[in-house]
């Protein structure tokens, strides 16, 4: 009696916790004919993009878009994670930066391959734009948005201290800074995102470098940044004796873009080097000098600054997923990063609500954005920088690694703890090791 | 031992009692769904650890023995980030059981009003971590934090320090955090302590022309010798793996000078996507932890099966 | 006393800080030194997470732009999901632990000193080590992106402590009550809910807290598991908006004071039942 019950408790017990494994198994069924897409972004403008999505389902139909996001931070990292370990998106944001890593792992397709009505987009983007998201000939997106690194300061403030016009060269930027801190009107006039953690450090530093008319690596991708005497050095030496002479805010250790931001807001600092959206945010947020902030040319020789693109992709998991599923995304993109009878909207959205800067040159031309932008900023001193924007260099698989790596350095040559020749040599060694 | 030799005829007694037939049907889900979460994960990471195994790198995953471990020990910054963690540690549970302990000398008084304060001691605590570093960054930010307002305001500096940005004081400044957020648990456990200890005792130690101090050395602390055993080996197992705090104070800066040995780990695997070496690293992490838990059930003797 | 009130301002002051930001204007907090009390007072920060309505500074004359993070708004949401999710880990704690507990103070059988042992030191690895593979057993369940995983992931991590504690606690009740009810008759089961569980209340309050409590607070899981509004918790929700470029602070003030007032309105109420849980917990040798 007591057998025969216990051999039947098993049995339940086993069926239970069979259904509770399996349940999980069966997918929410899309109804017959829809297909169901997920897009994952990093989280900036949650709202917008839903609009975005909402209309694009309007007018298909036929799809249904599901919009999952994490943190700027940690964007790289989770989608390492779901790449690998499953439960990847079918569209996802993208950047230059970890184009090389993610295709040479496999994770996202050329887009002139699995969309060809799409490829004649790119005849109207920036250069660096294009190079940004070209790999062995392949086109591998849209663009989101597309901006560049430029030089911020506090118009009324430079004014006040008797000065005319922006610094031209990093050296006259340091004079200017010694006569701002011993007048009394910043402590520390100069500000820029060095927190470790900040992906925004290395952006600000290849553009520094830029300026100076030097580069970090070589057509065929070797470091050339630990060349002594370079710019590169140059650049590391700067940074360390504006730091020493305490007209670099010694928080930057601590500082990443949004405290950089908010604190250049609020009349602490004159100058900073950041992506142009955030003079938008300097000129039109809730800042105390909101209003004063202008652009002015990369200082340096040449004027030069890295441009960036973030863009849409098109992942491994929409491939597999099937025909229908690429055929869905392939019109997601379109309405993303394409033109709607004619006309780039959901760019121009984001160029005219937030200010983010783009790569379809078109839409220079568009009254509406030239005058949302010379609202914050200069659209001719815009243009301008654009012509000598690059692409980082050294874009390789593993740079995303190394980055990590080489801004522990640049933060140890800043602070003293090393010496920009030590740094550079360092971050020179962990490139050949990660590369072999 | 009587349960084994009458197996079938207890069996059948305890059926008719309402008893589930065998203790191993409310022990087995249980048992089921934690190994689920610990043994997989740990066989999983144990298998990991002697595999190159690069997130980036999907097709080559070679058996590469101990390798991942060698790297570790030659690796500077990992040797770096171990010290850090000795240092963090060292002075985290110092401070935490010293903190500790002065408040629950403290919160022993029947004083009038204490009730509140013994309300209060549990809230840090009891708030998530990530909440608690927010806070203390928007306290000790070298910019804009407050509390360098009001050290300001009060003329006890000129200017805004950058405790965060420093090498020398952002681990302090971590340690801070740590110890704000987690003296309250030895000071429960020294105020449980304490409340056991017969006044009487105490009594006969001031009739007997002892001070306050002596008091304290000769008669307190030594029947507090085992709240303070458990709390210094339980302090260093959470010191070990101090993760959140530096995740938002300072993300491991300023250069590595807050790099614990737990937030590398952290690093390998998320950062730099090298699972293989991220496993050995907690492989290291888990052993260190299971000699403190081996001490740590020493000594509650709970080793032993008694019932 | 002197120590007394030092002790107060040193837990209190971080608090009082926050709750001040969450009151204050964006360009008030970066002033040097920031006003502790709020000057002028606004509560459009509060008004914008449970209303939508953008507080009238940060408008931009002009233009469509709000530069307020609309992240901001699904506080709320995120608050349902943790006390969703801690409350059912809560009573899955309650339920399975009782009955394990139970069955290891009064019962006698092979392998339970091993069984104990396992459950004692099951949770040594720390968090970053099971990450990933707990990562692949949740998406292999389907549980992506759902609170049941997350429950799932916190009961197995908070059982453990549980199981301890009543065992504990179980033991040191004695056996008299439970013996006179059955003699009269009462099953084991019946023991157990009328006999047993009434005396052990403060135990059982005691697991529920701390359950609630480390399953509302956990953040590296839920990091890695949740995507999206379905099972985004608090922490979570409240990192991420920290490094929003576009998030005031004192946004982000508002969000860690919504983030604490759970856990605190817990640890007030049930902070004798926690003192004594941990104590017995922890401080018995």
């Amino acid at each position: 009696m007591a057998r025969k019950s216990l051999r039947v408790w098993r049995w339940a017990a086993m069926l239970v916790a069979l259904s509770v494994l399996t349940a999980g198994c069966a997918q929410g069924g899309a109804s017959s004919g829809s297909v169901h897409l997920n897009f994952m972004v990093w989280s900036y403008g949650i709202d917008t993009i839903q609009d975005n999505i909402k209309k694009f389902q309007s007018s298909n139909p036929s799809v249904t878009v599901s919009l999952a996001d994490t943190s700027w931070f940690n964007y790289h990292d989770t989608m390492a994670t779901k790449f690998t370990a499953g439960g990847a998106p079918d569209v996802a944001y993208s950047s230059d930066h970890w184009l090389r890593e993610w295709v040479s792992a496999g994770w996202i397709v050329p887009i002139d391959q699995y969309c060809p009505s799409l490829a004649s987009y790119k005849d109207e983007w920036a250069p660096y734009a294009l190079q940004g998201m070209t790999l062995n000939n392949h086109v591998y997106g849209l663009p989101y948005y597309a901006d560049m690194v430029i030089f911020i300061y506090n118009d009324k403030l430079l004014k006040q201290a008797g000065f005319d016009h922006p610094p031209a060269t990093w050296e006259e930027l340091t004079s200017q800074a010694q006569t701002i801190k011993s007048k009394g009107i910043s402590q520390y006039p100069i500000d820029i995102p060095m927190k470790k953690d900040d992906p925004w450090t290395i952006e600000i530093f290849y553009s520094m470098v830029y300026g100076r008319g030097g580069h970090m690596f070589d057509s065929n991708t070797n470091p050339t940044f630990a060349e002594s005497g370079g710019p590169a050095e140059q650049t590391l030496s700067w940074l360390r004796s504006a730091y020493a002479s305490k007209i670099l805010d010694p928080a930057v250790f601590e500082s990443a873009e949004p405290d950089v931001v908010k604190t250049t807001g609020s009349g602490q600092h004159v100058f900073t080097v950041l992506a142009k959206y955030n003079l938008a945010e300097l000129n039109q947020g809730q800042h105390a000098q909101k209003g004063n902030f202008k652009m002015a040319l990369m200082p340096g020789s040449q004027h030069s600054t890295v441009g960036f693109v973030r863009f849409y992709s098109l992942t491994k998991a929409a491939v597999s997923h099937g025909d229908a599923a690429v055929k869905a995304s392939c019109n997601f993109l379109q309405y993303f990063g394409g033109k709607t009878d004619g006309q780039y909207k959901v760019v121009k959205r984001w160029a005219v609500e937030k200010g983010l800067g783009f790569a379809n040159l078109p839409l220079y031309d568009d009254s509406d954005v030239s005058k949302s932008i010379n609202a914050w900023g200069n659209v001719d001193l815009e243009r301008q920088q654009a012509k000598t924007a690059n692409v980082k260099e050294g874009l390789t698989r593993w740079w995303g690694t190394w980055d990590i790596y080489a801004r522990e350095q640049i933060d140890n040559a800043v602070s003293g703890s090393s010496t920009p020749s030590q740094a550079l040599q360092n971050m020179n060694t962990k490139w050949s090791q990660l590369k072999s | 031992m009587q349960a084994e030799i009458g197996l079938r005829p207890n069996l059948v007694r305890r059926w008719a009692n309402g008893v589930p037939a065998h203790p191993w049907l409310t022990v087995a889900p249980v048992l089921a769904l934690v190994a689920l979460f610990t043994i997989f994960p740990f066989i999983y990471a144990a298998v990991t650890s002697t595999r190159q195994m690069i997130l980036t790198l999907p097709d080559q995953t070679p058996f590469v023995g101990l390798k991942n471990y060698l790297d570790v020990l030659q690796d500077a910054s990992a040797r770096q980030a171990a010290v850090n963690a000795v240092v963090f540690s060292v002075v985290a549970v110092t401070a935490v059981t010293l903190l500790g302990l002065l408040v629950a000398l403290l919160l022993n008084q029947p004083i009038r009003g204490f009730g509140i304060l013994r309300a209060l001691v549990l809230l840090p605590w009891a708030i998530p971590l990530v909440s608690a570093g927010i806070i203390w960054r928007l306290l000790l930010h070298g910019d804009f934090g407050a509390f360098n307002g009001l050290l300001l305001q009060l003329g006890i500096v000129h200017s805004y320090i950058p405790w965060l940005s420093s090498r020398q004081l952002a681990l302090g400044a971590v340690i801070v955090a740590h110890v704000w957020r987690e003296f309250p648990l030895p000071a429960i456990l020294f105020l449980a302590g304490l409340q056991v200890i017969p006044p009487d005792v105490v009594d006969a130690a001031t009739v007997d022309g002892a001070g306050a101090w002596q008091r304290f050395r000769y008669v307190i602390l030594p029947l507090l010798k085992a709240p303070l055993l458990i709390v210094l080996v339980y302090e260093t197992m959470i010191a070990v793996t101090v993760f959140d705090l530096v995740y938002v104070l300072t993300g491991g800066g300023p250069g590595s000078a807050t790099t614990l040995f737990s937030w590398y780990a952290y690093a390998a695997t998320f950062h730099f996507l090298n699972l293989g070496q991220g496993a050995a690293l907690s492989f290291i992490m888990a052993a260190v932890l299971l000699l403190f838990i081996a001490i740590y059930l020493r000594l509650l003797r709970v080793g032993r099966d008694d019932t | 006393m002197a120590a007394a009130i030092l002790l107060g301002l040193v837990i209190a002051l971080p608090f009082l800080w926050v709750v001040s930001a969450s009151l204050q204007t964006e360009t008030g907090i970066f002033r040097r030194p920031p006003s502790w009390l709020p000057d002028p007072v606004t509560i459009d920060n509060y008004g914008y997470v449970f209303t939508g309505k953008i507080p009238e500074a940060y408008a931009a004359r002009g233009l469509l732009r709000s530069t307020v993070t609309q992240e901001a708004q699904y506080l709320p949401i995120g608050l349902q999901n943790s006390v969703m999710v801690a409350t059912s880990v809560v009573l899955i704690n309650l339920l399975l632990g009782t009955l394990a507990a139970y069955t290891f103070a009064r019962e006698r059988f092979r392998g339970q000193a091993a069984a104990f042992s396992f459950i004692l030191t099951s949770r040594l690895l720390p968090g970053m080590a099971v990450a990933i593979p707990t990562y692949m057993i949740i998406r292999q369940l389907g549980l992506l992106d759902s609170k049941t995983a997350l429950v799932l992931i916190y009961s197995a991590f908070t059982l453990p402590f549980t199981i301890w504690v009543l065992t504990l606690y179980f033991r040191s009740l004695p056996r008299d009550y439970e013996e006179a009810a059955q003699v009269d008759g009462c099953t084991r089961f019946q023991a157990l809910r009328h006999i047993v569980l009434p005396l052990a209340a403060p135990g059982l309050a005691a697991v529920g807290a701390f359950s609630f409590l480390f399953s509302y607070d956990e953040f590296l899981f839920a990091l890695l598991t949740t995507s999206s509004l379905n099972s985004k918790t608090v922490p979570v929700m409240i990192a991420t908006i920290s490094v929003n470029p576009d998030a005031s602070y004192t946004l982000i003030a508002v969000g860690i004071v919504l983030s604490i007032i759970a856990p605190i309105i817990l640890a007030t109420i049930f902070r004798r039942f926690i003192t004594s849980g941990l104590v017995s917990s922890l401080g018995r040798a």
